[in-house]
């Protein structure tokens, strides 16, 4: 075989193994879904939009899907509805609990937003960023199922869907039966 | 309406696109040439729907349509005028959206070249590249990247505008159209060398285009990437201007590969030697901003200025598999039949330096790459994180960059045969005497240490030489000799030991340190400057709340400062820098009074000679604007194929 057509196809080759080794690689963002998933959940505490106490440790025997959000993040905006239509299809089995930590917001903004876009469950606004610090987010929205014992089971980084949430909770649900 | 009008655009864009694809297929394909003149009209819808998009999203941006989801994304009513245009290319959509712009602005500007010869085989295979290429960048724009989503905004809606940091300094809004200029550019050589391997065709007049496009490219490309190191410069405050971040080395790989081929093609010009490696190195180039543009925007590895992750990354991936099994087959199958026999006459010729240049240029380009890619490499053999810093590249890339500063002092003084030492030693004379006298005068002015001496030194030595074969044009030819091709690349060479050296000494003799400060009046020196903190200011402005601080050093008041906008709860400082010839002094806040503590923190930073790295850039620029400028040889409108094949005669300068 002549030089050159060996030679192009020895760099034909490492480039070849190079895009495999590309395409099998987690992107950056499935890796950071690994940050916290197996271990007990930090802390959730604080003062919902009603003025009560809520702590995630209260939760414990029960789902709960942990969200960080704000209204002014377009993503969050857009997964709203998707909450709103997951929250109403679990209340009545009442196999899974859902609370929003609003990040960086300001309260009136955040009763306002789930006025006007629906979503009854416990919403903690004051203080929320060492809440946020602790879980480690980067950037809302982001969520988190913690499982029955308090661990955390799964993270998502970007809005989510209703379906995306379901899949998650019956294979979580699954692999701990 | 503007989401309408856009999608409309992108659809009408796709279809022109795929309309011209098959229609210079089909008439390549049956021998047909009106149906490769006809891709005339198919490129001016393609122009329509280019400018159209962007023009529709410009629109949107400055009249804050929220209801295009990029708007409500991206822009916001607090953004000043110049920043909402420039918010297009602050995320992944809009870019693409400006690289498709400037992709079909090439692909006319090839149509309108090569009006009269349309129905050339080679201008034929040329176009169906161009129209690939384009059809891929459509198909992003239509799916993963589809910028006109619509968003419901409520009343009252405001956006966040784009990332802070990227609002911040004037030269965001022309860094990166600058830098897809050349970016870009590098498509149309490329698609020059896929005909070129096709046809078989590899007479020197096709030569002649390929290297002018190139250069137009790697003008672009040099001048977006020191912008780029300037923006970060100003804009970050950590007295550094190049971090051999993934993204820069994205950009900086096809400049590395567009260099070699740059000197490399001269000696097919003059010898007819190495076409084939040629092509292979337009063809690298190409895939190297493929590669790049996925490694930025797929997510693969991290990075500080990644886009936001998106869907694009396998498309990305695919079509660089593309060029390459496209490539490296054509090469495969057509190189051996494009050899051209031919040997070099004596290690020490200009032949031979041009080789050792390809050498280094491709050794450098390995380096980088490999210290790009080599955390994902680990990663995938043993599940290892590591990262690769500074240290590494900073290693490797000395002795290549100190061989080619050597190079670039001796190589042009070099006659393409070979030569005697004793006429060499006549020609090194003065470059050799201007080197020595540049390291004394180093020395004396403070250099420490051998690397940056060494660095001087050499970039003196180059400097003699391309000065004295400047001096010896314009004596011979006068001072239009100057405008030209080999003038106009020493004019570079001048350029780059300039960079050289501001790089050198910037990073070697960096003097930084960090003041505390709790009430006006305080004093502190550093670096023969005297530094008084004066107090604290707070402007609020539309889009940002800023926090200056004002110093006063020497005698002047400077106003570093900590901005923060409102969304996000993003804070980053502004940093003030003073500027000579001599110093850079850089004053970035670190820290202002909070609840907790009363305590300014500011950081002052003291680098000589960093001015020069973007006088150098000056000089780069006017350098390749001087060498596109044809001389008489060039002049005479040869027909692309009037050299005959394989004949080893080239333009002569």
């Amino acid at each position: 075989m002549n030089p050159i057509r060996m030679t192009a196809l020895a760099v034909g080759l490492v480039l070849g193994l190079l895009i495999l080794v590309f395409a099998t690689r987690d992107t950056s963002r499935d890796r950071m879904t690994t940050h916290l998933v197996g271990a007990v959940a930090p802390a959730v505490v604080g003062v919902t939009l009603d003025g009560s106490e809520w702590d995630l440790d209260d939760q414990r025997g029960r789902w709960v899907v942990v969200n960080f959000f704000s209204t002014t993040c377009v993503p969050c905006i857009r997964e709203h509805p998707e909450l709103v239509a997951f929250a109403a299809a679990h209340a009545e089995a009442d196999d899974v609990r859902l609370v929003t930590v609003a990040f960086d917001d300001s309260p009136s903004a955040v009763a306002a937003f789930f006025a006007r876009n629906g979503g009854d469950w416990p919403v903690l606004t004051v203080d929320t960023g060492r809440v946020a610090v602790d879980w480690g987010v980067i950037g809302v929205p982001e969520s988190y199922l913690v499982t029955p014992s308090g661990h955390v089971a799964a993270k998502v980084i970007g809005g989510v869907e209703m379906d995306e949430l379901d899949g998650l909770l019956t294979r979580a649900m699954a692999a701990i039966s | 309406m503007n989401a309408t009008l856009g999608t409309a655009f992108v659809a009408i864009g796709l279809s022109a696109s795929v309309a011209g694809l098959l229609s210079v297929a089909w008439g390549l394909a049956t021998r047909s040439p009106v149906f490769v003149v006809r891709a005339r009209g198919w490129v001016a819808l393609l122009a329509v729907a280019a400018v159209g998009q962007v023009a529709v999203m410009e629109r949107a941006l400055i009249t804050r349509d929220f209801t295009v989801a990029f708007v409500a994304e991206h822009g916001s009513h607090r953004t000043p005028a110049l920043f909402n245009v420039a918010t297009l290319w602050s995320a992944l959509e809009g870019s693409i959206l400006l690289w498709v712009l400037i992709l079909v602005g090439y692909v006319v500007l090839v149509v309108r070249r090569f009006r009269h010869r349309l129905d050339d085989p080679v201008v034929g295979w040329t176009l169906l590249v161009l129209f690939v290429v384009c059809t891929f960048f459509f198909l992003l724009l239509a799916g993963p990247a589809f910028p006109f989503t619509r968003f419901e905004p409520w009343a009252g809606y405001d956006g966040p505008g784009p990332n802070p940091l990227l609002q911040n300094h004037v030269l965001m809004a022309f860094h990166p159209p600058v830098l897809y200029l050349g970016y870009v550019g590098f498509t149309v050589p490329f698609a020059l060398a896929v005909a070129s391997l096709v046809t078989g065709r590899l007479g020197e007049g096709w030569l002649l285009e390929a290297r002018r496009w190139t250069l137009m490219a790697w003008g672009c490309l040099t001048v977006g990437i020191l912008l780029g190191a300037w923006w970060s410069y100003e804009v970050l405050g950590w007295g550094g201007y190049w971090a051999w971040d993934p993204v820069e080395n994205a950009s900086f790989l096809p400049w590395l590969t567009g260099t070699a081929y740059l000197h490399s093609v001269m000696v097919q010009e003059r010898l007819g030697m190495l076409r084939v490696w040629n092509l292979s190195l337009l063809c690298a180039t190409f895939s190297l901003t493929i590669l790049g543009t996925f490694i930025t925007r797929s997510g693969v590895l991290e990075s500080v200025h990644a886009f936001t992750e998106s869907g694009i990354g396998p498309m990305l991936l695919g079509f660089f598999g593309l060029v390459v099994v496209t490539t490296v087959g054509l090469i495969a199958w057509r190189g051996d039949s494009m050899r051209t026999v031919g040997s070099i006459d004596s290690p020490v010729s200009r032949t031979a330096a041009f080789l050792v240049n390809n050498l280094l240029f491709g050794a450098f380009a390995f380096v980088v790459l490999l210290g790009t890619v080599f955390p994902l490499l680990v990663e995938a053999a043993n599940g290892d994180r590591i990262s690769v810093g500074n240290p590494y590249f900073e290693r490797m890339t000395m002795p290549i960059g100190f061989a080619l500063l050597f190079l670039m002092a001796v190589a042009p003084a070099l006659p393409w045969g070979g030569t005697t030492g004793a006429t060499m030693a006549g020609r090194l004379r003065w470059p050799a005497v201007a080197g020595a006298a540049s390291m004394v005068l180093a020395l004396g002015l403070g250099s420490r240490g051998w690397a940056p001496t060494l660095a001087v030194g050499l970039a003196g030595f180059s400097i003699g030489g391309a000065v004295r074969q400047l001096g010896m044009t314009v004596r011979s030819r006068g001072l239009r000799g100057l405008v030209g091709r080999s003038s106009g690349g020493m004019i570079v060479h001048i350029g780059v030991a300039v960079v050289a050296v501001a790089f050198a000494c910037s990073s070697a003799f960096i003097r930084q340190a960090e003041f505390r400060f709790d009430q006006p009046g305080e004093r502190a020196v550093f670096a023969g400057h005297e530094l008084v903190f004066e107090g604290l200011t707070t402007v609020e402005l539309s889009e940002k709340t800023e926090i200056r601080v004002s110093v006063r050093v020497d005698g002047r008041t400077y106003l570093p400062a900590i901005s923060t906008f409102p969304f996000g709860s993003q804070t980053i400082g502004t940093p003030a820098t003073r500027s000579t010839l001599r110093d850079d002094l850089q004053l970035a806040v670190l820290a202002v009074p909070d609840e907790r503590s009363n305590t300014t923190i500011v950081r002052v930073t003291v680098q000589p000679l960093v001015a020069w790295l973007w006088v150098g850039g000056a000089v780069m620029a006017l350098g390749t604007a001087f060498a596109a400028v044809p001389t008489t040889g060039g002049r005479r409108r040869r027909g692309a194929d009037e050299t005959v094949e394989g004949s080893p005669e080239g333009v002569t300068v």
